[in-house]
């Protein structure tokens, strides 16, 4: 590959790449607030300005007090670019950190300061901000203007997720081009000139395509920010730990940022992977965030006389277990639910439960039915992992696995007379699924939802924010996700606890260690996954 | 001193009764250069004439207008050229194409059928400021005049070369005088400059192979191609400067008006030409030589170029305003020819509200897309009103220098340059004025009429 200099070091840059985008391939930072690897390049922020050597370079003209002379005298200063404009040619020498370079830095950001409202305190921006950031690391002067700065609109709300805010922007115009280019809806443009211009929403529109929490994550200031994030956190309190969305068969990557002391999920934001999602989620992948602590089972439920009684999760356990024992007692065939909202760890151990322990033959799938997808990153299924359920099932011998409807006719039929289901998700309404309860069903569930509603027994697991997983996506990618918080007392994996429930039939699974399961899923090749650090 | 040769050949119709139509443009001899050179000259030998005549662009950057041709790319049948005229005459102090349009449109669209022959394009779009009203509907007619009599058309003069003009009327915008904001404009775009490169004569209007001249030098190629391109350059007295333009001068003389003469005039010849100052008991205190972004000259600053090699050795010793107004002669000096239309201030004014003044428009032009360009701009005007105002220290006028110097070379366009360069002569050459105002609570004696500070609506404020 060919090479070129930056700041003495040599890199390698990939034909048509702009300095800037070889130096962020290479991990290496230039500044800059317009610039965004998705997006197109406007060069209008001035940040990332460089400084190439040349053999004769271009000065500008500038001016200078010369106190011994008592007047002013001609000066130059060399003409610097933007690095996200300029391509990387073969052995270019570029320094950004050179004194004229340096210099520049400083007074954009001193530009941009200059009319902002240094409002901190109040910005959920704060400790994720580039103004933050880069005041630090480039000015780190006081303020020179003490008048009165320019205001703007503020607290506009651009549609139901995301409000706006004038005096922080710095007008780079990413959420417009965002906008424009991958949600390819021109809902966002600029009105008014000079320093008093403003981002607006297009006339009789409101920002509510299926992408609008995007513009806040790509604001790289306090202008957008999200109606459901504002003041919930400061996001220095906050850790990632880098997962895999569950909204649909994308796979989104995505760091789950959360609360640790509270072990409380605050939001979910896109990780760069350029093979699936490159930098952008959906808003209802990044509101999926909500399943982790809303509708979420956190005791078992046991049917008794009377109704529903809650117990503890490993009183749910034993009762399993017992009702299991009993329908292998009694001869009957026990259907095994699958779930294509579990990991393929979850779904792999409940694979082997169903052929060794149960010796079950009656297999199906619980799935959600779908919803609208598009051609940008939304997949019509909208369960994360269909195809590694399907795959490991098929591992161990079922071939095929039928659908929750099946499963109704099988127990209509009587040809299954007990349900084992993993999961919360499922195409049939509470209703329609009532009529299984004329047979035992046991549920292991993370959260509420029509198979935990109609169960005998509930077992409470884990969530995928609570565990390590896999999910595999619609093209066949397996991708590992990292748990983020515990899970409450006495809840686990549903891995581990269908382990215990086998331990509780008398029969061993030999899984000890998440790695075990791991190594027994089906050959693939999970991605890479990043430092666990945001 | 109204010895001064000066050769009317652009202007050469604006005294006759009804100029700006056809009827009376034609009878004085309107379209006879077209028509010869249609039927007669292959594009290389127009493109070779201009090249010849040195025509320095007239729109204030002096970029030769033949070695501008030159760039377009190879013709290439799904590439159109297009040729846009800008006619957004917006540079403070400048008026002078509007007298082209107003008097003598059919020289402008006469220069525009020569030149669409001479760079293959058949669309031409004049983008004409939008206050300049009657400019807009004289053209409009002469358009409509020329599409009656066939020159415009699918065979001007019976060649097989069809030709059409568009008026494209502006929304006063400074910046769209920048030729890529222009484009952008014209396209329906918010006018905000391109990033550059491309080059508008690789990828201009609508992505298109595109030469933007202004209307002066459109206008002087019927004059080029009539005398031929050597004859016509040699009416300069300048080298590499060629012909013939327009003067402007507004400001503090007796007869502010737009006449024209060889290029190379001297400013103390055209402040004569005007009548001299207006009132003898106030002398002249400074000049800005060619549109407000250009540095302001003193009369009283010599040439200091002592080495004979120097450009201006010539005029070693002498005041800069007996330099001759050439592109080149002017950046020697370290300001610009620009538009070469002047602003004459004499002794009442305090260059103090002069600065201010100029600033408030930078402010109130800036696109706001690049950041030293939205915030400079607003904050060297906000500077310059607490001077004025005198809510100023000392220190603040060596702000106006620093922010200048930050702001300059830092954009996309040269807006920002073009406020950072009159502001640090502004500095430089009345220093004194501004340390005064800053010291003594504001300017006292200031002209700068007080009733259009609520006009700026507190933008500057």
């Amino acid at each position: 590959m060919p090479t070129f200099k930056l700041n003495g070091q040599d890199l390698e840059y990939q034909p048509g790449d702009t300095i800037i985008r070889a130096a962020w391939r290479a991990g290496i930072e230039i500044p800059h607030y317009c610039w965004h690897p998705g997006l197109s390049v406007v060069a209008s922020c001035r940040m990332c300005l460089v400084e190439v050597k040349s053999g004769r370079p271009m000065m500008l003209p500038i001016m200078q007090w010369d106190a011994k002379k008592n007047e002013y005298v001609d000066a130059t200063k060399v003409k610097l670019v933007p690095a996200c404009q300029q391509a990387v040619t073969d052995g270019l020498e570029v320094s950004s950190q050179s004194e004229p370079a340096k210099a520049a830095h400083a007074t954009v950001q001193e530009f941009l300061l200059l009319n902002h409202p240094v409002d901190c305190p109040i910005c959920d921006q704060a400790g994720e901000c580039k103004l933050q950031d880069y005041w630090l690391a480039h000015q780190t002067k006081l303020k020179r203007k003490q008048t009165e700065p320019v205001h703007k609109s503020k607290a506009v709300r651009f549609g139901p997720t995301i409000v706006y805010d004038g005096e922080r922007c710095v007008m780079c115009t990413r959420c417009i081009r965002f906008n424009d280019e991958v949600a390819k809806d021109p809902v966002l443009d600029m009105r008014e000139r000079g320093n008093v211009n403003e981002i607006c929403l297009s006339p009789g529109r409101e920002l509510d395509h299926k992408y609008t929490l995007m513009s806040e994550h790509v604001c790289p200031v306090g202008a957008l920010t999200s109606r459901d994030f504002r003041f919930k956190a400061r996001v220095w309190f906050l850790k990632a730990a880098p997962s895999v969305c569950s909204g649909c068969a994308t796979g989104c990557n995505m760091f789950i940022d959360f609360e640790p002391r509270a072990q409380e999920v605050q939001r979910l934001r896109p990780r760069d992977n350029e093979a699936v999602n490159k930098y952008w989620m959906c808003d209802d992948g990044m509101m999926s965030y909500r399943r982790f602590h809303e509708g979420r089972v956190t005791a078992g439920r046991v049917r008794a006389t009377g109704g529903l009684v809650d117990v503890t999760p490993s009183a749910a356990l034993t009762e399993a277990a017992a009702l299991l024992a009993a329908a292998k007692k009694a001869g009957k065939k026990v259907g095994v639910v699958f779930s294509a909202q579990h990991s393929s760890e979850d779904n792999h151990v409940l694979a082997k439960f169903a052929r060794d322990v149960l010796g079950a033959s009656s297999v199906y799938l619980a799935a959600q039915g779908g919803w609208d997808g598009d051609a940008i990153l939304r997949d019509a299924d909208n369960n994360p992992n269909r195809a590694g359920a399907t795959a490991v099932a098929a591992q161990h011998g079922f071939a095929s696995l039928g659908t929750t409807a099946k499963l109704l006719a099988d127990v209509a039929s009587g040809s299954v007379g007990a349900v084992l289901a993993l999961g919360w998700a499922s195409q049939e309404s509470a209703a329609e699924l009532a009529a299984l309860s004329k047979v035992p069903v046991i549920s292991l569930a993370s959260n509420e939802g029509a198979l935990p509603s109609i169960a005998s027994v509930l077992v409470p697991v884990a969530t995928h924010a609570e565990t390590n997983g896999t999910f595999t996506n619609r093209h066949g990618l397996a991708q590992q996700f990292k748990r983020a918080i515990h899970a409450p007392d006495g809840i686990k994996s549903a891995w581990e606890t269908l382990a215990e429930l086998a331990r509780a039939l008398g029969a061993t699974i030999d899984f000890g260690k998440l790695e075990d399961v791991r190594r027994a899923l089906p050959a693939s090749t999970p991605t890479a996954q990043p430092a666990a650090t945001a | 001193m109204s010895t001064i040769d000066t050769t009317c050949l652009l202007t050469d119709r604006y005294a006759l009764a009804d100029s700006f139509t056809y009827a009376v443009a034609e009878k004085a001899g309107a379209y006879a250069t077209a028509r010869k050179v249609l039927t007669g000259m292959q594009p290389d030998a127009i493109k070779a004439e201009v090249k010849a005549a040195n025509i320095r662009g007239r729109g204030g950057a002096g970029f030769p207008a033949g070695v501008k041709w030159g760039f377009l790319p190879p013709p290439d049948p799904n590439k159109p050229v297009y040729l846009v005229i800008n006619a957004d005459e917006g540079e403070p102090g400048t008026f002078k194409d509007r007298t082209i349009m107003e008097k003598d449109p059919h020289r402008l669209l006469e220069g525009c059928i020569i030149a669409m022959r001479a760079i293959g394009a058949h669309t031409t779009y004049i983008y004409v400021r939008g206050e300049l009203v009657t400019s807009i509907k004289r053209l409009e007619q002469g358009i409509r005049d020329l599409r009656a009599k066939g020159v415009l058309g699918k065979r001007p003069f019976g060649i097989d070369h069809a030709m059409d003009i568009h008026v494209h009327p502006g929304g006063g915008a400074y910046i769209c005088g920048e030729e890529t904001s222009l484009l952008n404009s014209l396209e329906g775009y918010r006018g905000e400059p391109r990033l550059k490169p491309p080059f508008p004569a690789v990828s201009g209007a609508f992505g298109m192979p595109t030469i933007v001249n202004n209307v002066e030098t459109i206008a002087s190629v019927p004059d080029i191609l009539k005398l031929g391109g050597a004859a016509w350059s040699a009416l300069s007295r300048l080298p590499n400067d060629g012909g013939t333009r327009l003067y402007g001068v507004s400001g503090h003389v007796k007869n502010p008006h737009v006449f024209e003469g060889p290029v190379g005039l001297t400013l103390r010849e055209m402040i004569d030409l005007c009548g001299g100052m207006l009132d003898a008991s106030r002398p002249l205190k400074g000049v800005i030589p060619g549109g407000s972004s250009t540095p302001v000259l003193r009369p009283d600053d010599l040439v200091h170029a002592p080495d004979a090699a120097h450009p201006l050795h010539a005029w070693h010793g002498k005041s800069h305003l007996d330099v001759p107004m050439g592109v080149d002669t002017m950046r020697n000096l370290g300001t610009m020819l620009g538009t070469c239309c002047a602003i004459v201030m004499d002794s009442s004014v305090n260059m103090v509200e002069a600065a201010r003044n100029l600033m408030r428009f930078y402010h109130h032009e800036s696109c706001g897309q690049c950041t030293p360009c939205r915030e400079g701009t607003g904050w060297l005007a906000e500077i310059c009103d607490r001077i004025a105002d005198g809510h100023a220290t000392e220190a603040d006028v060596e702000l106006l220098v620093d922010v200048s110097n930050n702001m300059m070379g830092n954009t996309i366009c040269a807006l920002a340059d073009g406020t950072a360069m009159p502001m640090l002569a502004f500095v430089r050459k009345f220093r004194g004025e501004f340390l005064a105002a800053a010291r003594e609570g504001g300017v006292k004696n200031g002209r700068l009429d007080q009733a259009v500070v609520p006009l700026l609506g507190g933008r500057a404020a």
